[in-house]
């Protein structure tokens, strides 16, 4: 059994705010014009990031299922004359490096995780068996446009980081246990999102052969 | 007062990499593009190097070519004109 | 700077039990032994395929084109030759598998958006891609991926080797693959460092740049089984710019220091990443010459191009294979003057040494690296 407990979390949900609004509310967050080549996702999971105290060199996992899907979207349209920085910005993990780049905050282990439905616990896991008293689990997703409808890219934005810790601490917001068990079933990473964004607890199979169970203070 | 060619890639310059608190005016002929002066970066330079690529039809072989031709507007106006038709220049 | 992760807890126990890689120039073995003759996988191939454009250096897979099919044309040939892949009962949670890549199914995206065909589709986004190849290599849902651009293998090994660590797995699967299409070519000619000069890694030359390859490959990981162990790994990422390195160079000793702390009183040679761009390639022969005095370094990507998200792992196979034959290749494409005495240009026998170092680095200046020993 894995178990840890969250010390720290930040969530944005824009809704149904235009991506637009989402850029103008966000922008102060970041230095002077370090936001004009920075993607939504960027932006929302770097200020999620930055939102949080800063704690040392801590592994750092990042969960996207799709990634810059909506910045590849542009790349691709871009093409013959294939834009360089869409280039750049579609490549997986742009979403998390934009930020960290623009505060300069290097880290030691980045693990960058994408894929499918069992995307939340795969990720968990990765942060649970880091070796350090503290772990960053970050993730997002960014609504795309015409791969929409093709099932290529997000049909939702959301971002969040949360800091999971060993020692529960005098202000633990949370606590997560993972165990291997005979179970079938899948968190999806959306669904995972909405139970940290609401704090909403959850106990069941969240991916084949594990059993998460997440409980608030 | 800028020449029309450099004024052209001064403008050009402002609004592929949305500068936003930058006008055209603000570039000075001989101010390094990047790293100081307007401390633009390398990806923002192969950026503009695709903009004056189509723009003026020329080619840009290399990371260090491109280097060169960007030091500043000066540089980079110097190029075009060596290796663009001038059909395609700015009057 | 962050300090960098080293894993080494019982590192000794975990073995590779089984690998196996595939590039233009055959299987890992037909591979190892095209190097060590010199040969070049890559070719001059127009950058965007049947659209034309500038030539490119290139490494495709049995002479495939640079366009994508539907569905792609290399799942054939990773299952011709990837038998290990498909057996054992992969994808069950005590057999788990990550997949590893930068590019996955990008290719098919690209050829959809150009000819709007939906038959492209199934194989494009990310998830798709990966779902399709587990059920064609008949995985159970115990897949996980993991996507960092040029490192992305080393993150497969690294969580593959805590997993078994941890007892949560028996054996674990990591499988690496980057096939080129016109959306990846494109993309790096467009950052002016694919051209049509072909890669000379470490070469002291006036310009730089790369050749780009498939690749794919994979590491069966188990506890005490094999004749070699991935004794160390370590990651660091420098978070200064995406495409261009703290000029110190302090980013690559930082990736490279855990593991050589591991190293101390072995003998090793190193395998680079050396993918034939200049400040790079400069900055990472300082770094080890520095960090591992006296090694001799190669890096083979100025024949077989870059393999992208499957380099660390096809490297890996490689180094392997190296290890097996006594000899090591030389650093293919390259020729005098270099950056450094210690990057050998010439193939060397192996037999004196105690492993090998091999190295990886990505956009936004990942670094990443592994102690290959004998067990």
């Amino acid at each position: 059994m894995l178990e840890r407990f969250i010390q720290e979390l930040r969530t944005d949900d824009p809704g149904s705010e235009t991506p637009a609004a989402t850029r103008e509310r966000l922008k102060a967050r970041f230095a002077p014009g370090s936001t004009r080549r920075m993607t939504l996702l960027g932006m929302l999971v770097g200020a999620a990031l930055g939102d949080l105290p800063p704690a040392g060199d801590e592994p750092l996992v990042y969960a996207s299922t799709f990634g810059e899907g909506r910045a590849l979207e542009d790349y691709l349209a871009s093409f013959p004359a294939a834009s360089p920085t869409l280039f750049q910005t579609s490549i997986h993990p742009s979403g998390v490096q934009q930020g960290l780049i623009g505060r300069q905050r290097s880290v030691g282990e980045l693990f960058p995780q994408a894929g499918g439905r069992q995307l939340a616990v795969q990720a968990l896991l990765t942060a649970m068996l880091a070796p350090a008293a503290t772990v960053v689990l970050a993730g997002g997703e960014e609504r795309g446009t015409w791969l929409v409808e093709a099932n290529a890219v997000s049909d939702r934005t959301f971002a969040y980081a949360v800091r999971l810790a060993r020692e529960p601490g005098p202000r633990a917001l949370g606590r997560l246990m993972l165990t291997q068990e005979a179970v079938t079933g899948a968190l999806a990473h959306p669904a995972w999102f909405e139970r940290l964004h609401r704090r909403q607890p959850f106990d069941g199979a969240a991916a084949e052969g594990w059993r998460l169970q997440l409980a608030w203070s | 007062m800028s020449d029309p060619l450099s004024a052209h890639l001064k403008r050009l310059i402002v609004e592929t990499l949305r500068l936003e608190d930058v006008k055209p005016e603000d570039i000075q002929d001989d101010m390094p593009l990047i790293g100081s002066g307007l401390s633009l970066d390398s990806i923002d330079a192969v950026e503009l190097v695709l903009k004056f690529e189509k723009e003026f039809g020329i080619k840009i072989r290399s990371s260090e070519e491109s280097r060169q031709a960007l030091a500043s507007v000066s540089s980079l106006a110097a190029f075009i004109r060596q290796h663009a038709d001038p059909a395609r220049l700015p009057v | 700077m962050a300090s960098c992760a080293v894993y080494s807890s019982n590192h000794d126990s975990v073995g590779l039990a089984a690998w196996g890689c595939v590039t233009p120039l055959g299987d890992a073995a037909g591979t190892l032994t095209a190097l060590l003759r010199g040969e070049r996988a890559l070719r001059a191939v127009p950058v965007l395929g049947r659209e034309g454009g500038d030539p490119v250096p290139l490494g495709l897979l049995n002479n495939r084109e640079l366009d994508e099919t539907a569905p792609p044309s290399w799942l054939a040939t990773i299952k011709s030759r990837f038998g290990p892949v498909q057996e054992g009962g992969w994808g069950r949670p005590r057999r788990p598998v990550f997949v590893t890549s930068s590019n996955f199914g990008v290719g098919c995206l690209y050829a959809y958006r150009r000819s709007g065909d939906p038959a492209f589709l199934p194989f494009g986004a990310l998830p798709d891609c990966v779902e399709w190849l587990r059920r064609e290599l008949g995985w159970g849902e115990s897949v996980t991926v993991f996507s960092h651009a040029c490192v992305s293998a080393h993150l497969g090994l690294l969580q593959a080797s805590r997993m078994i660590e941890a007892g949560l797995a028996d054996a674990a699967l990591v499988f690496s693959f980057d096939f080129l299409s016109p959306f990846v070519a494109g993309g790096f000619h467009a950052l002016k460092i694919l051209n049509a000069d072909f890669p000379a890694p470490y070469q002291a030359r006036a310009t730089g740049s790369i050749g780009l390859g498939d690749g794919a490959a994979y590491a069966v990981l188990a506890r005490d089984r094999g004749d070699f162990t991935i004794t160390a790994q370590s990651l660091h990422n420098e978070m200064y710019h995406f495409t261009a390195n703290r000029a110190d160079g302090a980013g690559f000793v930082a990736g490279l220091a855990p593991v050589a702390a591991v190293a101390a009183g072995r003998r090793v040679w190193l395998k680079g990443h050396g993918t034939g761009t200049l400040e790079a390639g400069r900055l990472e022969v300082d770094a080890f010459g520095r960090v591992f005095p006296d090694a001799p370094l190669v890096g083979w990507k100025g024949s077989l191009g870059h393999t992208l998200g499957s380099c660390g792992l096809v490297e890996l196979a490689l180094a392997v294979e190296a290890m097996r034959a006594g000899r090591t290749p030389g650093t293919v494409g390259s020729a005098a003057p270099v950056f450094a005495d210690s990057v050998a240009l010439e193939s060397f026998a192996n037999g004196a040494f105690d492993g090998v170092v091999c190295a990886s680095n990505a956009f936004g200046e990942a670094h990443a690296a592994f102690l290959l020993s004998h067990a």
